[in-house]
């Protein structure tokens, strides 16, 4: 089974006794999310629209938060991979692959709540809402690994200001799906969001194995 | 079978600027034991991490020719995830290949398996140091490279020590130390590498 693999087993098993993303940033988000309207516009009820530009807004901030909470430490981890005898590429590929187990359910929470709290929905179907989040996730996910291996972050602040602008041109291509533009339009939105993600993914694997010795 | 893994020829090492090995000439050998000896900062875990593919400065100008073969480095600094218990690290650093009833072997022998299940953060450094001997004696790699092999370990844990260094030397398989001196209390035969004299 792909969940058995020993790498995606850590970083589950990591991920669970670091308890960082789903509970604490999760619930912070969410309280966030409860306050936010009210301090925007200092009243209850408030236009559907600002509500899904807000739900975007809360995705960014909520991946930034996830990519910066556990940062990858280039010394130990060549040590432990020369140790473990991990091929650098596949270790990546996995993690990749746990990361997106770890960030895709916990993002599909975020906006359930945001659902929940705020009484909105958006304006298009399950199948284009659950895919652009999706491929969201697998890009954010991407992206925040070329950050954490071509730079090391002595301050969590500098790759947080880094991070928002890229996930803020990540997250342009699900503003109009979100916003309900027709069908055609969100399928054509959707294949250009694929085609990012087949370019980010390639890009990444370029990267991390240009980097082998 | 010996090879001849590591030749190099004017290496040369540093972080950033500052040079830290200058013109070093080695050439190792898989069937044979070494010890790196120097005083504090002349480049003993710089050339124990570099024959080990763990270093991360700069390489100068040298001539390097490897030959791929397993190398492990146990280095001062622990390699083992201290958020994952002790079976679950023997699991993952040998990719599940292993069955659970040859570790816990391998981890009572080095006197760490009443510990197996709690978790790497709660061990003291002598613990975290068995521990990974005992991993690299499941994994039992060509070269096993060890800086500071004496740190942290009581006098048993130097007796296990040297009962594994010497069983790898019986089979043939390489052993590289590096300590401040010479240490005399191993049985096998070991090529000095005096960074002093660089």
């Amino acid at each position: 089974m792909f969940i058995n693999n020993f790498v995606i087993k850590k970083e589950l098993l990591n991920e669970y006794r670091n308890n960082t993303s789903l509970f604490l940033i999760t619930p912070t988000m969410a309280v966030l999310v409860l306050v936010f309207p009210i301090l925007s516009e200092n009243r209850f009820v408030v236009d559907d629209d600002f509500f899904i530009i807000n739900r975007i807004l809360f995705l960014i901030f909520f991946t930034t938060l996830f990519s910066i909470r556990n940062p990858i430490n280039e010394n130990k981890l060549r040590r432990e991979l020369n140790f473990a005898n991990i091929d650098r590429n596949y270790f990546f590929k996995f993690k990749t692959v746990s990361e997106f187990i770890i960030y895709f359910p916990q993002s599909l929470i975020l906006l359930t709540l945001f659902s929940v709290f705020t009484n909105t929905g958006v304006e298009s179907n399950l199948f284009y809402f659950i895919i652009s989040v999706a491929f969201f996730s697998i890009n954010s996910i991407m992206v925040n690994i070329i950050f954490q291996m071509f730079t090391t972050f002595s301050n969590r602040f500098v790759q947080f200001i880094l991070m928002v602008p890229v996930f803020m041109s990540l997250s342009f291509f699900i503003a109009p799906i979100w916003l309900g533009i027709n069908p055609n339009l969100s399928n054509i939105y959707l294949l250009m969001y694929l085609g990012i993600t087949i370019l980010i993914s390639s890009y990444a694997n370029w990267f991390l194995q240009k980097d082998l010795k | 079978m010996s090879i001849n893994y590591l030749n190099v020829e004017n290496l040369t090492l540093g972080y950033g600027n500052n040079i830290v090995i200058n013109n070093l000439d080695l050439s190792l050998k898989s069937d044979k034991n070494y010890q790196i000896i120097g005083k504090n900062g002349v480049g003993k875990s710089t050339l124990l991490g570099f024959i080990s593919s763990n270093f991360q400065g700069n390489v100068f100008s040298s001539n390097i020719e490897t030959e791929k073969i397993r190398i492990l480095e146990i280095s001062n600094l622990a390699t083992i995830d201290n958020n994952l218990s002790l079976i679950e690290n023997c699991f993952y650093f040998t990719k599940g290949k292993i069955p659970e009833e040859e570790i816990i072997l391998s981890l009572e022998q080095y006197g760490v398996h009443h510990f197996k299940d709690d978790l790497v953060q709660n061990f003291s450094s002598g613990m975290i140091k068995r521990s990974e001997m005992a991993i690299a004696q499941i994994i039992d790699p060509d070269i096993l490279c060890i800086d500071e092999p004496l740190n942290y370990l009581d006098k048993q844990g130097v007796e296990l020590l040297k009962i594994l260094l010497a069983e790898r030397s019986k089979v043939g398989k390489g052993n590289i130390l590096s300590s401040q001196e010479s240490i005399n209390i191993f049985e096998n035969n070991y090529e000095m590498i005096d960074l002093n004299v660089y």
